[in-house]
This record gives structure tokens, sequence and C-alpha cells, in this order.
């Protein structure tokens, strides 16, 4: 396979473009030089933003590169907000807002209150319940795909078989979604995250695609919402139907945007992190080997894997007032995309920050987010299935071997993988 | 050693939980709830690791 080495490669600061989507396919090794010089030099560099069309376009951003900028500006929320968009570099027309916008683009008060809905379902205690049935549904999905590499060649595609139905799976049971509309729920999620990509865009405009996936979404949320409503079950989808907030359930459409927001962020980020945690495995055979005879090394190794890959790449937050950060001035309106990729590889929080060390501790990555409200509300869902998965992998795939180069989804806002080629070296 | 939350602040992300679950829990309303006021010597740790790790700093400690 052509391996990815990250290694210092000559990168010319001014060709950078981290709007152009097609920057963003260029191997991993040439993305994290262009962020390291840009943390040394140009640690707050400007950016135009990209036209999109049936958008305006806006006046631009600044990349936060450094890790203690971007632990800054996330701390401070009042100063900083989400409120004018947080997963977009535009500011979000009113109706794309009503679909995407959920609480990742809210502010607090109402963000916190919203957000408790949900949260004890995704914390660590609760959580143990589920590890029995996280495990059955990896157990699955690994069998599944050595009856796949079985009934052809050897090959698969740890995507589509192992990385995909993984977090889908998981995620749909916890909400409740049946059986017959998770391929639906998938092909969406995708559309919704594919930063354009023109494969997972198969006809006319982006825009109109992200809409259309967003409203059928939504259109799944009603028919499960009148059924639960009728009929209550231990789900997801349950708790946002009837929990009141402030004495009011939450709007059709607050409802709408949580459960595309769950959907799309249980499915989407898990799936790279173990995609290009294998990916990263494979490049360093060393780490694997280490990693899979000791399984108490798996806390760290998780840790490292959502360091080494930062599925989201950035988030951006949106200045309230004028003032100054770390020797920058900016103005009220300032827009900031913090991009945790880079601060994940400052040498001034990480020793050896390009070195993929299974045992890294302390790792005080800030791949789940930095300090804040916004941390990733399913980041302790997001360990245990990687926990499992890999060990899980280590065990029933001993024999998965990467095979060819990824391919990449032409993003910047997820660090994705739609294909990575791997065969099951035992099947003949 | 005394612990105290503001459960205003509280966002729920668990982040206490998971690093000193005999002090901490998310309760059913989604917010911390500080299981054991005063903890021993040997959550020490824990607990200043979880006050300085809680996402939204609504955690404190004296003493």
């Amino acid at each position: 396979m052509s391996v990815e080495v990250p290694v210092p490669v000559p990168v010319d600061l001014d060709e950078v473009d981290l709007s152009d989507r097609d920057w963003w396919v260029r191997p991993p090794a040439e993305r994290h030089a262009a962020f390291d010089r840009l943390r040394r030099e140009r640690p707050f560099a400007f950016f135009a933003e990209p036209e999109i069309p049936g958008i305006p376009t806006g006046p631009g951003y600044r990349a936060v590169t450094r890790y203690a900028d971007l632990e800054a500006i996330s701390s401070q929320p009042a100063l900083f907000c989400s409120g004018k968009g947080a997963v977009s570099m535009q500011d979000i027309p009113a109706e794309l807002h009503e679909f995407y916008g959920s609480l990742i683009s809210m502010d607090d008060p109402r963000h916190a209150k919203i957000r408790r809905i949900v949260s004890k379902t995704f914390t660590p205690r609760m959580l143990e319940r589920t590890l029995d049935s996280v495990r059955a549904v990896v157990d699955d999905v690994l069998a599944a795909a050595r009856r796949t590499a079985e009934a052809g060649d050897g090959t698969i595609d740890v995507v589509a078989d192992i990385a995909a139905p993984i977090p889908l799976r998981v995620i749909c049971d916890m909400m409740g979604i049946p059986e017959e509309d998770r391929p639906g729920v998938l092909n969406r999620s995708n559309i919704i995250l594919s930063g354009g990509d023109p494969e997972l865009i198969e006809d006319g405009d982006p825009l109109t695609a992200f809409l259309t996936a967003g409203m059928e979404m939504a259109a799944l949320m009603e028919r499960l919402a009148a059924e639960r409503l009728e009929q209550p079950r231990e789900d997801l989808t349950t708790a946002l139907v009837t929990t009141e907030v402030d004495g009011e359930k939450l709007s059709h459409q607050e409802i709408a945007s949580f459960f595309i927001l769950l959907l799309v962020a249980g499915n989407e980020t898990t799936r790279n992190a173990l995609s290009q945690g294998l990916l990263a495995l494979a490049e360093h055979p060393d780490q694997r080997a280490r990693w899979a005879a000791d399984p108490g090394l798996d806390r760290t190794a998780v840790e490292e894997v959502v360091r080494w890959v930062s599925p989201v790449t950035w988030m951006r937050r949106t200045a309230t007032r004028d003032g100054e950060l770390n020797g920058h001035r900016f103005s009220a309106g300032d827009k900031f995309l913090l991009f945790y990729a880079a601060a994940n590889r400052d040498p001034e929080a990480f020793r050896d920050p390009q070195v993929f060390d299974v045992g890294r501790d302390p790792n005080p990555h800030v791949g789940f987010g930095s300090k804040g409200p916004h941390f990733c509300l399913g980041a302790h869902l997001a360990r245990r299935e990687l926990a499992v998965a890999f060990r899980a992998m280590f065990d029933q795939l001993p024999d998965l071997e990467v095979t060819g180069p990824p391919d990449r989804l032409r993003s910047s806002f997820v660090n994705g993988l739609k294909r990575l080629p791997a065969r099951l070296t035992g099947v003949r | 050693m005394r612990v105290s939350a503001d459960r205003e602040r509280c966002v729920g992300s668990g982040q206490c939980e998971l690093l000193a679950p005999d002090v901490f829990e998310v309760d059913d309303d989604g917010a911390v709830r500080v299981l054991v006021p005063e903890p021993g010597e040997e959550e020490r740790d824990a607990v200043r690791d979880a006050v300085a790790q809680c996402p939204t700093g609504a955690l404190a400690v004296s003493g």
C-alpha cells in the first residue's frame, strides 16, 4: 500500500487555501506540514470564504491553529459564540439553520437546557449498560465482513464493511430507528456531511441536495415522533418528543434538527475514527502489535486515535464584541475556525506530536472539542465503540491487511474516508 | 476537601463521572450531582482532575 507517513514536506504557505475543498484530499502529511507553519508563522491566518451557489459569500475567517488560542476561544462562549453558525464558514441562511443549526449552533442558556434532555443517556454510567449491545453489534458486523471476504476474493472495504455499519447500528438502536429506514439514514447523513463531494451529490446543486436530505430526515422524525407520542419507548427519540424545557415541549423544528444532529454526528465521526485508526495502525505496525498484545492500552490508544485522526477538522466561533486575544485584535462579527486537527499536533501541547503513540499519556487532545459547553456529547459513546471495535478486530480479524490507498472525502469539515481497500489474508 | 458544582453551568458532559465516578454523577435532569461533597484523601487526585477537565468550569474544590 502507499504509506502516508507524516514527515515534514515543503509547503508554500501562499499556496495553502483552507477554503479549497480540493486541498483537503491531498495527503495528510502535506496538511500537517501546512498547519505546522501556520501555527508558527501565521497563527491567526486570514482566509476568504469559498463561494457556494445559493449562499452569500461572507467576509472570511481566521484559522486558529495553536492549541492555546483554540482553548482560549472555546472556553469563552459569551465572547466567541456559536449561535451565528458553528458548522459552516458562511452565516447560515434561515432555511438551512432550521435543519442543521441545532445545539451545535446554539448558545447557552437554551443550548444547555436542550442538551440536558439527552446528556444523561450519553454518560459513562448509562453507557455501561449499553456495552453488551455495542459488543453484539461489533461481533455481528465483523462476522459479516469476514463472510463478504469469503464470498468474494478475500477483499473488503473497511469503510463500507466495518467502519460505517458499527456506529450506524449503535446510534440507530439508541434512537429507535427501524431496520428498514437505516440505509436511508446512512445515505442522507453522507449527503449532509459530504462537503459537496460530487460522488455523494448525484445530481443537482449541493444546496438542494442538503435541503432535500434534511427534509427527508425530518419526515422520518415526524413519523417516529407520532409513533412515540402514541407509544413511548426507552429511546432517545421518545426523550426528544416528550421532555419539557422551561415548561414547554421542544418545537417541531428543534426536535427535527436535534434528531438529525444525533444521527449524523453519531454516524460520521466514529466511522472516520475507525477507518483512519485502522489506517494509522497499518502505517505503524509496531504500534498495532503493541496495542493488540495489551488490552491495558485500550484507553490511551483510543484517545490517541482520536487525536491522530481528529474526525471533525474544525468548528466555528464568532466574536460578539471587539477585543484582543494573545496579541491578535479582533472586531465583533469576526469569524474564527478552530482547527482541532492543527491544535492536536501543537508541540506546545504534545511531546513529539507527529508520533503516533498508542500509550500516549497525558493526552489532552481536542478531538472531542476543547473547553466550553459544546464539548462532544457523544465522547463517551465514541470511546466505547472504538475500544470495543479495535479489540474485537484484533481478536476476530487478525489477518486484516490494508491494501490500498484511502479514498478521501472532499471536505474541509469532516476528515473522512470514502473507501479503504483491505483484504483478509486468511481467506483463500 | 470540599466539592461544589454549579448546575446551571453544567451541560452534563460526564467527564467528571468518567474520572471520579464515586464522587460525581450526571442525574436524570442531565446535570451533575455531587454524591460525596467531602471526598476522602484517596479521591483527591481524581477529583482535582475532574475539576480541571470539566469543559464548562462547573466544578470547584476548596480545602
